[in-house]
């Protein structure tokens, strides 16, 4: 009998590591999936293809994690991230700034749209959403203005000044890319997880995420703390900005809208709660990858790109719903009828019974005790199942009753 | 005018652990106004929401225009004819009174396809016309005051042929002269044979608009007697008169030279706070009394910084500027709120995250946090006060009310706050909490620090405080020292006016 008892403990756990779980999973299933049935999708090359295209969505994706566990939303960071790549590169290019100036440039471009949304969000309490749509049509327009439309071209790879494409690519002599990008990227995840998880800022993001009200009378400086959450936001904007010139080189303008929204995709895949107060870095950074994989691997099974985006609104839509779920039934109350009580009542029996076994040496009490217990529960099963009936019978019979009420107070 | 429109016999409803009503009789006459008293608690609103269908009772009878009745909604009591009017009106400010009166069976012309304004305007005119209200129809809602904005709600009631009306509380928000107003329309009603249910905490009020008083005391049916045959004083001791189990503090521990540590004077905040002032004594539980909107929560709120207000506040002796929490908080006053879901806890996160959230600065003052002192710290008031919780790290979500609201103490003993205001402390606890917590404010005290707690219980009230402020309607009504106070005394403060 005692194995019920730990396979029920096996059951709680299995399903608190189940959710945190799923995504990784979903990854590996996916991966495994496009490996099998693809061509040449297990590849080395194609590895670095889902890691090259990673790059920028996920490092907007990290600093979008940062203002969604706030209970804000950020749908600036692309354009941003946009608008900050083409200053620098039209400072490089047409202002004849050196290239770590532009470099500098482009992080601070990226923070200060970030302090932007912040004190609009945090000081003039602007909604989220509404503020940093303004600040994505503001940014798309300044990054027009200051390069005048015209797109910005970072040198190519071996003209002078091309060495931070190195950081983000490199190239070995015999021609074999290492991307050495997706250990920036990850460097940059693991400093973010050290902000979030293991500094007071994390901890208070995470309170203003689940209960402003509370954290704000518990003394929390609210307003600082969601704004530092943008600044993050900008901040990862700008290094995505690079992350994209070095990659593709020449930067249009105009460019970035929509590129928020695959970030945002990214972190609620991942298991970031829009409602706040919920959320991991480690749970974004694989979101983006489900979403890079499933766009280098439905071509390998020749579906064209457009596949590639109803597949990610997929499971976009499934992360979601899996998260709305876990939710409601985390804080489900529920109401307990007669019969639900009665079965609690016999459970509990059940567990005395079950604790009285642990401590009992004798075996042949022992399995008195267990005969007891299922003698319990198999009268339990049958009581309830009549009580639910005789419950379900009693509703019909009110509803019944109120329909001829209606109709005796309407002949009056 | 004396045929029954309403009985209610032996009704019955016990919630899990409270038994809110027991057995009561209620009836109810054609034209007849029939206030319905007690204080907080007492099972007014409970006994209306049986009558309306918002819960089933237990056991007890309806009859409803001879006939027996047993709502399962408000609609299909709103059908049969009964409505009931709140506090807090439930009226869409930016559509016209019209639209409002008529939301959801609005007039309409061909075949449903159109929506038939005019019709609707003149049905809504000669309906207000019909109750004597003075209101322009097309006007928005939220343009009215809320004394018109309450009438178009009973207005709207009305409309559904209306026999049985419930006002909850409508005087709350009025001046005088709208009271004047409503009174009338009720008056009104009455002689066209509605009958109506008065709550209403306002003993003068009663005395004058209605025919016969119910009054509950504790989910008891106390009595009903005729209105005219009844003096404030009696209705008091009817509403109060309960055998208290707990002893009430005979005398105050306060030494008479403990130093003040909290005056505030003059406070005021908007409606609910006016001319605020008291003060309270090292080691001191300072009670306040009132009824439920008598601005207690509103005051506290206002000095703590969560609202705006004028006023001074010393600490400790020293003039002090509070503007927002974070200033309350540094000044080492704590606030656990009466509902410490929605301002206590971020119940998304666990027991020491809630613990520490006030306290990160002392506890970890470098940059990485120092998760082993949070712990420990944390251990250490989990020990102190008990908080049955399987581990540290569960979410608060998970845990009872009693221990939901030791982790909220437990933020502010972490933080060593001096000055506690305990807003309804046991408020949603069951008894056996309930008296840990009396425990554990009666231990702080004597460690030195000072509690205002807040509370609609006068037994509570009377068991714990060292001095009772009693409020009503946003002013101080009377400060009694414990040896003096009496349930009757504040009970009378609490329902004085003006």
């Amino acid at each position: 009998m005692d194995t019920i008892e730990n396979v029920e403990l096996r059951e709680t756990k299995s399903i608190i590591n189940m959710q945190k779980l799923l995504a990784p999973l979903a990854l590996i299933i996916i991966y495994a999936f496009f490996s099998i049935f693809g061509r040449n999708f297990l590849s080395f090359t194609t590895l670095v293809n889902i890691l090259d295209s990673s790059y920028y969505i996920g490092f907007i994706a990290i600093g979008v994690t940062f203002v969604i566990i706030t209970g804000g939303i950020d749908l600036s960071c692309g354009t941003v991230m946009m608008a900050a790549a083409i200053i620098g590169g039209t400072a490089y290019k047409t202002w004849l700034w050196p290239m770590w100036l532009s470099l500098l440039l482009i992080l601070f471009v990226g923070t200060a749209f970030g302090f932007l949304n912040g004190i609009l969000i945090s000081r003039l309490k602007l909604p989220p959403f509404i503020a940093t749509l303004g600040t994505q049509m503001i940014s798309l327009g300044i990054g027009s203005i200051v390069s005048n439309v015209r797109s910005a071209t970072f040198p190519a790879r071996g003209a002078p000044d091309s060495w931070f494409k190195s950081i983000f690519k490199f190239i070995t002599v015999d021609n074999s890319s290492i991307p050495t990008g997706a250990i920036v990227l990850f460097i940059t995840a693991f400093l973010a997880y050290i902000l979030l998880n293991k500094t007071k800022m994390g901890r208070y993001i995470f309170a203003i995420g689940s209960n402003k009200d509370a954290a704000r009378l518990s003394g929390v400086d609210v307003q600082k703390w969601e704004m530092m959450a943008y600044v993050v936001g900008g901040f990862t904007a700008g290094i995505g900005g690079i992350a994209f010139a070095a990659v593709y080189t020449t930067v249009m303008p105009a460019q970035g809208a929509g590129f928020e929204l695959y970030a945002i995709a990214g972190a609620v895949i991942g298991g970031t709660s829009l409602s706040g107060g919920a959320g991991s870095i480690f749970g974004t950074m694989i979101g983006v990858y489900i979403m890079s994989v499933l766009r280098s691997g439905l071509p390998s099974m020749d579906l064209q790109a457009q596949y590639q985006t109803f597949f990610t609104g997929i499971v976009v839509i499934g992360a979601v719903l899996l998260d709305i779920y876990r939710n409601k039934k985390a804080s489900e109350v529920k109401m307990l009828t007669p019969a639900d009580q009665f079965k609690q009542e016999r459970l509990q029996a059940i567990e005395q019974h079950k604790q009285k076994l642990v401590q009992e040496t004798d075996p042949h009490k022992k399995a008195a005790i267990r005969g007891e217990i299922q003698k319990i529960k198999s009268d339990m099963q049958a009581t309830y199942k009549s009580m639910r009936k005789e419950e379900k019978e009693q509703r019909a019979r009110l509803a019944l009753e109120e329909k001829e009420f209606q109709m005796t107070i309407q002949d009056k | 005018m004396n045929n029954i429109v309403l009985s209610m016999k032996a009704i019955d409803k016990r919630f899990s652990g409270v038994h809110a009503l027991k057995q009561v009789d209620f009836d109810l006459r054609e034209g007849e106004i029939h206030a319905l008293v007690g204080e907080n608690g007492a099972g007014k609103s409970t006994l209306m929401k049986a009558l309306t269908g918002i819960f089933p009772k237990d056991s007890g009878e309806i009859h409803y225009m001879g006939k027996l009745f047993n709502p399962h909604s408000p609609k299909q009591a709103l059908n049969a004819g009964i409505a009931i009017v709140h506090q807090e009106l439930n009226m869409m400010d930016h559509l016209s009174v019209a639209q409002n009166l008529f939301i959801g069976r609005e007039s309409t012309k061909l075949n449903g396809l159109l929506l038939d304004e005019k019709e609707q305007n003149r049905k809504a005119k000669q309906l207000l016309a019909k109750l004597n209200m003075n209101i322009d129809v097309e006007l928005k809602l939220g343009r009215l005051t809320v004394g018109k904005q309450q009438m178009v709600e009973i207005a709207k009631a009305v409309s559904y042929n209306l026999k049985v009306l419930i006002l909850d509380e409508p005087t709350a928000a009025l001046t005088d002269a709208e009271i004047e107003d409503l009174f009338t329309i009720m008056r009104d009603l009455a002689s066209k044979g509605v009958a109506m249910i008065y709550i209403s905490h306002r003993l003068d009020e009663i005395g004058v608009i209605s025919d016969r008083i119910t009054v509950l005391r504790d989910g008891e049916l106390v009595g009903t007697r005729n209105t005219s045959e009844l003096t404030k004083e009696e209705m008091i001791n009817m509403m109060v008169g309960r055998v208290i189990y707990e002893q009430p503090k005979s005398k105050s521990n306060v030494a008479s030279d403990a130093p003040e540590v909290l005056r505030v004077t003059n406070l005021n905040a908007g409606e609910q706070v006016k001319d605020v002032s008291f003060c309270l004594h090292k080691g001191e539980i300072l009670g306040f009394a009132g009824l439920m909107g008598a601005g207690r929560t509103e005051t506290m709120r206002a000095l703590y910084g969560e609202d705006e207000a004028t006023g001074t506040i010393e600490v400790n002796g020293k003039k002090v500027l509070i503007n927002t929490p974070m200033d309350a908080v540094k000044l080492g006053i704590g606030y656990l709120s009466e509902d410490r879901k929605r301002y206590g806890l971020a119940t998304k996160l666990s027991v020491i995250e809630n613990s520490v959230m006030a306290s990160y600065m002392e506890l970890s003052p470098s940059f990485l946090l120092n998760e082993k002192a949070l712990a420990s710290e944390t251990r250490k008031y989990v020990q102190k006060l008990s908080i049955k919780t399987p581990s540290m790290d569960q979410y608060v979500r998970n845990l009872s009310g009693g221990n939901q609201q030791k982790v909220v103490i437990a933020k502010w003993l972490i933080k060593n706050s001096s000055i506690l205001i305990f807003d309804e402390p046991t408020r949603g606890i069951d008894v056996g909490a309930k008296s840990e917590i009396y425990a554990l404010m009666n231990e702080l005290v004597k460690e030195g620090k000072s509690i205002i707690m807040i509370s609609s219980e006068l037994g509570e009230v009377l068991r714990m405080s060292d001095r009772v402020v009693v409020m009503n309607e946003g002013r101080i009504t009377g400060i009694l020292d414990i040896e003096d106070a009496t349930q009757e005394k504040i009970m009378a403060l609490a329902t004085r006016y003006k």
